[in-house]
Formats: structure tokens, sequence, C-alpha cells
């Protein structure tokens, strides 16, 4: 039986003035397992404590129960003042007297009552409690990062220069992302080539960094500190030790493909490197188009390879590397703009995206940077653009405002402006958002000094009439509608996620909203988190956000990320979930609620009829669970319980509520 | 129904004496004409003794619970409500599918031997109540099948019964309205509904037999086997009682296979089925129609959830 | 001897006693606003601090209508914003089948409530508190479930 002390505080007033302490104190000694009770001024004070200390000592306590202010407030306080008395701070309970009961009632009987009846929950509880510990768990000292773009290469570099080891992965040949096909970036116009490759460079360069592209993440096992994570490298059919990049197979390659690149804009070969400043720089064979891989025939590649690094019998492999942390970095597709019908999207060859715009506008690109219209060449005059396409639109499942396009017309207006003085933007918007620092000032210049056009509305309808676009909407300032004959037409596609996001968050095991974008722990204290530990997020898959957002919140993830690396071990905690293997079924019932993954099966072994059998028990990671308890309320047979928060606890409580 | 007897001994003498299976489950000729009980058989020389007709009404699943760590194959005979029970075990991790093999069965629609008074003839005798609401009467699953039997995940029309004897005993019609009773009680008044249920829970013996049929329950170690666990007392009061019966639907929400073996076996007659059909028309109303024990993928309406479930907290 | 006038006092004296089952992310937090904010509320329902809405087993409800409680109270943060990501959506799947069961079984839908309160709805626990204090005082004892005294 154990012997349970009492500490009934005044709170100086604040309890003391609706309930009667002393009266509390003196009916708690009759509670079953009570040995010592009293009341004091303030218990967490300095001599508070100390009195608790004493009496611990004194009276042989094997736990106490504090009624004062909330345990949200000072439970942390009386576990450590425990610890000082040489009590395992499990042991001790706090009872809620003060904003659950003084504060809220008046009547200082009916008070009373209540702070005797909560008492008497506490004991009981108290009198279940068992000592409980931390156990530590070594953290592996390297990170992957899935995605090279800019938010995945910022975050590598960061984590890199801390000085720790980190795998920079990414499914295309190249890294650099959605930016190495950006033209120019807002607001201050430099080119996104020049910005973005001396850190894809550097990145390459690292001695820190590995990168490994090409490749993709199939299987995700293990936990914080620990990640086993399966990675597929695809075939490249070319042998990089060998190949030195001198891009003679590319030239020589009979077989032209829609660039993916350049947005079905131009060409590439079978056998290519993507883009010109591609890191790294040495060239695949697309599987699915070269004829030798496909039929046998051709070859021209292998043979004119003057190191002979074409390998058509290369296979994908499969290898299984440990991380510390993970950080996910990738990135968004851009909206399906054929959804918009109205708009003659994927109809009209000249109706286009802004990412579409911009390769039309780069320099390298597939017209040299020169802007002709896709369907004839010709060089367009009258550019409308439509903003908010697949952004703010209920009707087609996005909601959302993708916050980058705003900022990117302007852009484009101003940039061809400044390439052909004679054309004329024309920009239907439903709002201009233009928060962020010297942007509301670009749009400004944009109007003002470079021309654009901007009509408050939306276009119903785009038809085509001779080589002109008819563009048809309504000025909802003026509310009169407007024709406008247009050469070119480009959409402001919104940010979508990933086509695949959803299946990496399930093989990651974080949680996703409706839309697919990957959820925050906390999306005001916790924006780089994800609920699972160790796995943090960077870029546009958390949501949409402009390149400084995205590089913002990549070097936050690798704060992240290093900080859990840093450490030596991981402490867990210690009110956790725990399974009784001798009533555990191994029905699995509590792996489908487990939001953290922790819980997983291991073979024990036992003598039945004097015969070994092994059988499935449920096992908890205590480096995973977080102690939520759903998997207590699957388990039909209470095999799970959740220390601190027990079955038997609980229930001691409702019966002592109920004993009155 | 005889050639299908004898097919059943074959195939039984067969696996037995190749080794392929280790024991089967079935069923053998009773004492009296109207009993057809379980069988387990270990020899080949014993698939001689069994049987198979209209009285062949047990589920014989939850028996392998007796088997479910063990090395040894095991083979079992199950008419298509029977088969969900084997999908309730396998989901569940209690049995391994590479260690039971699955024979199914064309099922005539069970009689109800209760009913025997003078008759002597099987079809004097009426369809046992969870016949005459029967949706699933070919095999969700099957390693083998014998006799006129598809397997399929689609509730259907019981093809073992004939369109005569469909007709005659109602067969089909009173499927449509398995909720029926159900919806009897809700129009009870909340004394009325509580009067009703009193009268069970006093009723109820705590023999534990609905558990021990059930193939749901198959837990290693009941929380009412234990009294150290202090959920309940072990004495049979009625708060006991009632908690156990609550407490017993709860943890077969969105699992129980709708066999009904629970209330057929139930010594005090109590209708346990209409807590779970109240449960499984919960289930299908609020998160959308769901069939336990139909589909080995699907997770159960328990064990996930959707962000836009009906909303009624506030 | 008492009178039917006694037993009218008795009646009107009577206060119900409700168990609250608290998370302890949002409602207790919620419970804890409120008394910072003073508010007033009859202190009918007394909260046991669980960590989650998900950690409340039904099996706890039934124990405390054996034991006399006039009416459990389930409460936790708001759909989505559950600390643990996913435990109340679990809870509110559960609750919704055992609110309709407790109904079927008699129990009036009063007696067994499950409620949102985030930790910044103060006042919604306040009110929450104080109609289900009044709306069980009328109803008066509970006596279903409970085990014989």
């Amino acid at each position: 039986m154990k012997r349970i002390g009492v500490f009934v505080c005044h709170c100086g007033t604040n309890i003391a003035n609706t309930v009667h302490c002393d009266q509390v104190a003196e009916v708690a000694k009759d509670f079953p397992g009570v040995v010592y009770s009293c009341d004091y001024k303030y218990m967490c004070a300095e001599p508070g404590q100390q009195l608790i200390q004493d009496a611990v000592r004194e009276h042989n306590l094997d736990g106490y129960v504090v009624a004062a202010c909330s345990p949200r407030m000072h439970e942390p306080t009386f576990r450590k003042c425990a610890e000082r008395a040489g009590l395992n701070p499990y042991m001790i309970e706090q009872v809620n007297i003060r904003e659950q009961c003084s504060w809220v009632h008046a009547d200082k009987e009916k008070g009373t009552e209540k702070s005797i009846d909560l008492l008497r929950m506490a004991v009981a509880k108290a009198r279940k409690n068992e000592p409980l510990s931390s156990s530590t768990i070594p953290v592996t000292k390297r990170a992957l990062v899935i995605g090279a773009g800019i938010a995945g290469i910022q975050t590598a570099i960061d984590i890199a220069d801390n000085g720790f080891q980190v795998t920079l992965l990414d499914r295309e040949h190249s890294i650099g992302g959605r930016m190495a096909q950006v033209d120019k970036t807002f607001p201050t116009l430099d080119c996104s080539a020049c910005i973005l490759t001396p850190k894809m460079v550097e990145a390459a360069q690292h001695p820190n960094i590995e990168m490994v592209t090409y490749a993709e993440v199939t299987a995700v096992d293990g936990f914080v500190g620990n990640f086993d994570v399966t990675i597929r490298k695809k075939a490249r059919y070319v042998d990089f030790d060998k190949c030195t990049g001198c891009g003679a197979c590319q030239e020589k390659c009979p077989k032209k493909v829609s660039s993916e690149f350049e947005m079905g804009l131009g060409p590439r070969k079978a056998i290519y490197v993507p883009f010109p400043q591609a890191v790294p720089n040495k060239p695949v064979i697309d599987a699915e188009h070269c004829r030798y891989l496909l039929d046998g025939k051709c070859g021209v590649c292998k043979k004119i390879c003057p190191t002979e690094a074409v390998d058509y019998e290369q296979k994908d492999e499969v290898i299984v590397e440990r991380y510390g942390s993970i950080v996910v970095a990738t990135g968004f597709d851009q909206f399906d703009i054929s959804k918009y019908e109205e708009y003659g999207a994927g109809r009209y060859p000249d109706v286009i995206t802004g990412l579409h715009l911009e390769r039309l506008m780069n320099a390298s690109g597939p017209t040299a940077g020169k802007i002709k219209r896709p369907s004839d060449g010709k060089v367009p005059e009258k550019i409308v653009f439509i903003k908010c396409v697949g952004s703010r639109d209920e009707a087609k499942g996005r909601p959302y405002c993708s916050k980058a396009c705003c900022m990117y017309v302007a852009k484009h207006a101003t940039l061809i402006k400044e390439k052909m003085p004679q054309s004329k933007s024309y920009i239907f918007y439903m709002d201009v958002r233009t928060g962020g620092k010297s942007y509301e000032e670009f749009y400004k210049r944009t109007q003002e000094q470079y021309d654009g056009q901007y009509i408050r509305g939306r276009v119903s309808k785009i038809f085509q009439v001779g080589d002109k676009l008819i563009v048809r909407g309504e000025d909802s300032l003026i509310g009169r509608p407007v024709e406008i004959e247009a050469d070119l037409v480009v959409l402001a596609a919104g940010m979508e996620p990933r086509a695949d996001a959803v299946a990496l968050a399930r093989t990651l095991g974080i949680s996703y909203d409706q839309h697919g974008w990957y959820t925050e722990a906390h999306p005001k204290l916790q924006p780089i988190e994800t609920h699972t530990a160790g796995i943090y997020l960077a870029g546009v898959c958390q949501g949409p956000k402009d390149i400084p957002e995205s590089v913002a919140q990549a070097s936050a993830a690798a704060v992240k990320a290093t900080g859990l690396l840093s450490k030596g071990e991981l402490t867990s905690e210690a009110m956790i979930a725990e399974c009784n293997e001798a009533v555990c079924a191994g029905c699995g019932l509590c792996i489908s609620v487990c939001p953290y993954k922790a819980i997983e099966k291991k073979k024990v072994s036992e003598r039945v009829h004097g015969q070994m059998k092994e059988r499935v028990v449920a096992v908890v990671n205590p480096g995973l669970c977080q102690g939520c308890g759903a998997c207590t309320v699957n388990c039909p047979s209470s095999a799970m319980n959740i220390n601190g928060f027990t079955n038997e606890q609980i229930l001691a409580e409702v019966d002592a509520l109920c004993q009155r | 129904m005889n050639s299908l007897i004898k097919e059943m001994q074959a195939l039984a003498q067969e696996l037995l004496a190749s080794g392929e299976v280790k024991g089967v489950f079935g069923w053998t000729k009773g004492s009296r004409w109207y009993l057809t009980p379980p069988l387990f058989i270990q020899k080949a020389e014993d698939a001689i003794k069994l049987h198979y007709d209209e009285f062949a009404i047990n589920n014989l699943t939850s028996l392998l619970l007796d088997y479910r760590n063990s090395d040894d194959k095991i083979a079992i005979f199950v008419k298509g409500c029977d088969s969900r029970g084997i999908l309730r075990l396998i989901q569940d991790k209690q049995v391994n599918p590479e260690k039971v093999l699955v024979i199914g069965l064309p099922c005539p629609g069970m009689v109800d031997k209760e009913a025997v008074k003078d008759q002597r003839h099987v079809h004097d005798l009426p369809l046992l109540r969870k016949c005459q609401e029967c949706r699933y009467p070919n095999p969700v699953l099957a390693d083998r099948t014998l006799g006129d039997v598809q397997v399929t995940k689609e509730p259907g029309v019981p093809i073992g019964i004939t369109a005569e004897r469909a007709i005659q005993k109602g067969v089909g019609s009173k499927g449509k309205e398995r909720y029926q009773e159900v919806k009897e009680i809700e129009a009870l008044s909340a004394d009325e509904k509580y009067a009703f249920w009193q009268k069970q829970h006093e009723k109820c013996l705590r023999c534990y037999a609905c558990r021990n049929i059930c193939p749901a329950c198959n837990c290693r170690e009941c929380i009412f086997e234990s009294d150290k666990k202090g959920w309940v007392n072990k004495a049979a009061t009625t708060t006991d009682n009632a908690f156990f019966g609550i407490t017993r639907a709860m943890h077969v929400a969105g699992r129980c296979v709708d066999c009904g073996e629970c209330e057929r076996v139930c010594p005090a007659g109590i209708p346990i089925m209409k807590i779970n059909r109240k449960i499984m028309q919960d289930i299908d109303e609020l998160f959308g129609t769901y069939d336990a024990g139909t589909d080995l993928e699907e997770a159960g309406p328990l064990n996930h959830f959707k962000l836009d479930d009906p909303e009624e907290f506030l | 001897m008492s009178t039917v006038e006694d037993k009218k006092q008795t009646a009107q004296d009577w206060e119900p006693n409700i168990v609250g089952f608290a998370c302890n992310w949002c409602t207790y937090a919620g419970a804890d606003l409120a008394g910072l904010s003073r508010m007033q509320y009859p202190p009918n329902v007394k909260l046991i601090r669980v960590p989650c809405s998900g950690r409340t087993n039904p099996q706890f409800v039934l124990r405390a209508f054996q034991k006399g409680a006039d009416a459990v109270l389930v409460a936790g943060c708001h759909p989505g914003d559950c600390h643990y990501s996913t435990g109340n959506y679990f809870t509110r799947r559960r609750y919704l089948l055992m609110q309709r069961l407790l109904e079927y079984m008699g129990i009036d839908p009063r007696r067994f409530q499950a409620r949102w309160i985030s930790g910044s709805e103060a006042p919604k626990f306040r009110d929450v508190v104080t109609q289900m204090s009044e709306e069980v005082k009328a109803l008066g004892p509970n006596k279903k479930l409970r085990e014989e005294l």
C-alpha cells in the first residue's frame, strides 16, 4: 500500500479566498492511502517545496498530490521537487483547484466541495502511479534531402556547412528544379541561372554533400535518428566515371524528343543533358525513346563515344542508407491549364503558361530568348495575361492562392516591354497581392513605367479568329465588357502538389492536406516540422511560396535537421504506450491508428505444451511514441496502455469522482 | 447433397493422406436427424465421418483460433457467411492464410432445428433466421470450392436455394430490410428502450458463449476474463452485464461479420444481433456502406477516418 | 418521516455530478483559460485530464455511469487541431457510434455528450459546462446503467 502525502496550496488568496484549504487538507486525511496532509500559502515557492521535501522524508511518502494551480503551469516544478526529495518524478500528481475551481466558483462551500472531489480523484490516481523513466536512442549523424530545387540545394549546403554529411537526392538527372527553368527573378530581375548555378556547383563540389540524382525514395523504415531509406537509382545507360561530358553522343543521336525542360517548346535527343548548365553535366539515355533500347537498332552513341561510357546493359540499382533526419523539398507541379476549356488551353498553341513564357524569354531557351508565338513563330504585339488560373477557384478544386503569380506576371509584363517596346500587355486580375519586400514598388513600376494595363475582372472566353485570339471578359471596375484581340495569351497557372506527393507522404509517414500539400506540425509555431519526428519540410511542397520564402524555409529546415544531428542521442518521452506482450494477440489494430508509426510487430517465442512456439506481438518504439493513447482504445484486450495515463489510473479517477 | 458429401469426404481424405493438411474442420451426422455438429479430424480414415446438410449451422471459423500459432496447415469447410469469419481472422492476423486451406461449399440455407417438433423432414422446417436475411450465400474467399459455388465479394441471392424454396421462405426480400428490427427499437421511447435492454441484461448469464463463437472476438485474453484489469466484476450483476454487452458490441464495431452466431448460441435468448446490426446501420449511414470480412485490403471503419466525416459534436 | 415538501426540497437541492474527459492540449487548456478570465460556471463538471480525446475509452464512459455519474462529457481539440494530428478524428468516429448506441440502449443523449473545445474557447467551455449542468439538473439523477447500491 502506497503512502501518499497531500499538499493543499492557498496560492496566496487566489485559492484560499473561495476554498477552505484547511478543510480540504483535513478531509483528505481520511482518503485511502493518505498518511499526511497539510495546507500552505505558496507550495511552489522555495519554503513550500522545502515543506514537501521534508514531509516526503519524514513520513516516508511513496508519492504525493499537490492541490494547487493547473498542472499545465507547475507540474514540472513539483516533479523536480519530487526528484529532490528522492522520489521518482512520476510518482506525483497535481490537481487543479485554481483555474478550474477557485477562480470559477464564487461560492466558497461549493468550491470547497469540488476541491475535495478533485483531490479525491487525484489521490486515487496517485495510488496507482508507478515510477517511469525515459530512454535514449543513438542518432545517425547524416541527413537526407529529398528534392534538389533551390530549397533542397540550400538545405543541403547549410547542413553541409554545419559540418554534417548530407545526401541531396533528386529524381531528375540534374539538380536545379523549377528555378532552373525560370529566366529572371522578381523583384530584382537578376537572371535565375546566374544566381542558381553557382549554388548548384557549390552543392556538387561540397565535400560533405553526396549528390544522388536520377533516383527515387521507395521506402522509409526506422524512425527519428535512424531512418533506413531505400533509394532506387535509375539506370542512366552511361557510365559517369568514364563519361567526360563532351556532348558528341547528344549531337549524333538521331532520335528527337520533345524536351520536358523546355515545356515541349523545343526538342532534345534520346541521349541528352536536360539543359546546358545541368549538374551533373553528363548525359543519360531516355529508355522510352532510345532506338537501341527499344528495338536493338541504332547504337550510334555507343559507337561515337570516345571513352566507351555508353552501357546499354546498365540496370536500376537499389540501395539502403541510414539517415538521422530527412528534409522533404519536393516542390510543385504547375496547374494543368487544360482544365480551363473556356480559355482554349491545350487547343490553341498560343495560349501558354507562365513557365512556357520563361522558356521563350530565356537566352538559352528554344527561341534563344526571342519571344515568338509557338504556332507560327510570329513576334506577338498584344499579349494578354490571365491571373488566378488554377488558384482561388473553388470550382477547379484549387481554392488557395498560389502566391507567386501576381509578382511573376508583373515581371513578365516588365520584361516583355523591355524586350519589345512596341508591345502592349493586358493583365486580367481578381486582386493584386504584392506582400513582400520591394514587391509593391515593382508592381507600380510595371503599371507606370512599363505600360502594363491591369484590368480587374475574369475572362469568360477565348476563341480564335484568323491568327488572333479574341479574349472576352469584363472590366468589373467600370462594369463593362472588354474584348482584346491578342497575339499571345499567358495563363498564370497556379501551383499544385506534385502528382505523386501523396504517395511520397505515405512512404515517409507524414501528413498532407486535402490538396496534397504536406502538413506542418503546427501552422504557426512549427511550420518546418512534420508530425513525424525527424522529418522536416522546405519550400513549396508545404504550400505555395516564392523563391526567397523557399530559401528561408530551407535554411530553417537545415537548422532543425542539424539540431537533431548534433545531439549524440535522443531522449524519449516517459509517458508513452507500452504493450503487455502476454496479452497482445498481434492483431495490429493499434498500428492502424498510430499517428507516429511508433508501433511495430515483433516475434516472441514462448513455451506451449513443452514446445517452443513463435507468435507476433506489438512493440512500441519509445523514440517515436508521443503518448496520445489512440492505440489503447483500439486494443480490445487492453494490452496497450499509456504509462502515466493507464486504464487503471483513469478508472480509479472515474470511481473516485463518482464516489461522493 | 449426397454427391457433395462424397466430394467433401474424398477431398478431406486426400488432403490428410497426402499430408498437405494436418487436420480438417467440418461437420458430422449427429445423434438425431436434425443435428449436424462440428467435427475435427486428423486421420484420413476419419474423412468418411464428414457430413453436410441443412443442419450444418455452426460457423467453424473461431475454432481456428486454437491453431493460430500452429505450424500445421489446417483445412476448413465454409459456407458463404462462414467465409467472412475467415477474412476477419486473416485481417486480425490470427490466421496465417498460408496455414489454412479454405474449402467453399454451396449453402442450401440452414434450417431452424429449434423448430423441430413432430416434423420428420427438413423441408417441413423454416429457414434459420440468419439465413432468411442471407446476403453472402457465396464464399468471399476460398482456396478450393466444391459443388456449384462461386467465390465472389459481392452480396447476392443464395444460389444453393431453389427459386421455389426462396419464395416459400421469403429469402432475399428480408435481406433488404435487415435493419427493420433496429428501426423498431429506435422508435421506442428512451425508457421503453432501457426497459427492453434491461430485461435482456438481466437474463445474461455471462457464459461468454457469444464471445467464444465469434470470429471477431479473437483476443488472446478477454478483458472480461481478467478481473485484475478492473474493468468489470466477475459476478453477473445486471449493470456489469450491460457493461459487457455494450463493450462487446463496441469491440466488434466495424469488425462484426454479421454471421449471427452470437445470437444463435445465447442460452438466454438475448437478441445480440439487434445491437450488432444497430452499429452496422450507423456505420453505413455515417461512414459509407461497409461489410466487414468481405475485403482483405479495406481498413475497418474505426481504423481510418475521413477529414469530412459527419460532424455532430460541434 | 419525510413529507412531500421535504422531497421537493431535496430534489431542488440536488446537484448533478458530471464526469468530463478533457484532452490536455485543447479542452483542459480552454478550461484553464476560463479560470484565468475569471468566468463563472456551475461546479458540477469535474475534469479528468487525458492526453487526447482519443485516449478516452468508451469503457471509461460506461464505468462512470455504472458508478453513478449523472452525465459524461468527452471533449477535445477541434478536428484538424489535434496535438497528435489524428487522434480526434478517431474520437469522432468512435463516439458517433457510441452516442447512437447509448441512445439505442435508452440513455438520454443529453447525458452523454462529446464536444470540441479549443484552448482559446474559454467562453465555449463555460457555456457547454453551464448548459450541460442545467440540462442534467432538469433531467434529475441518472439511474440507468447504474450499479445497485
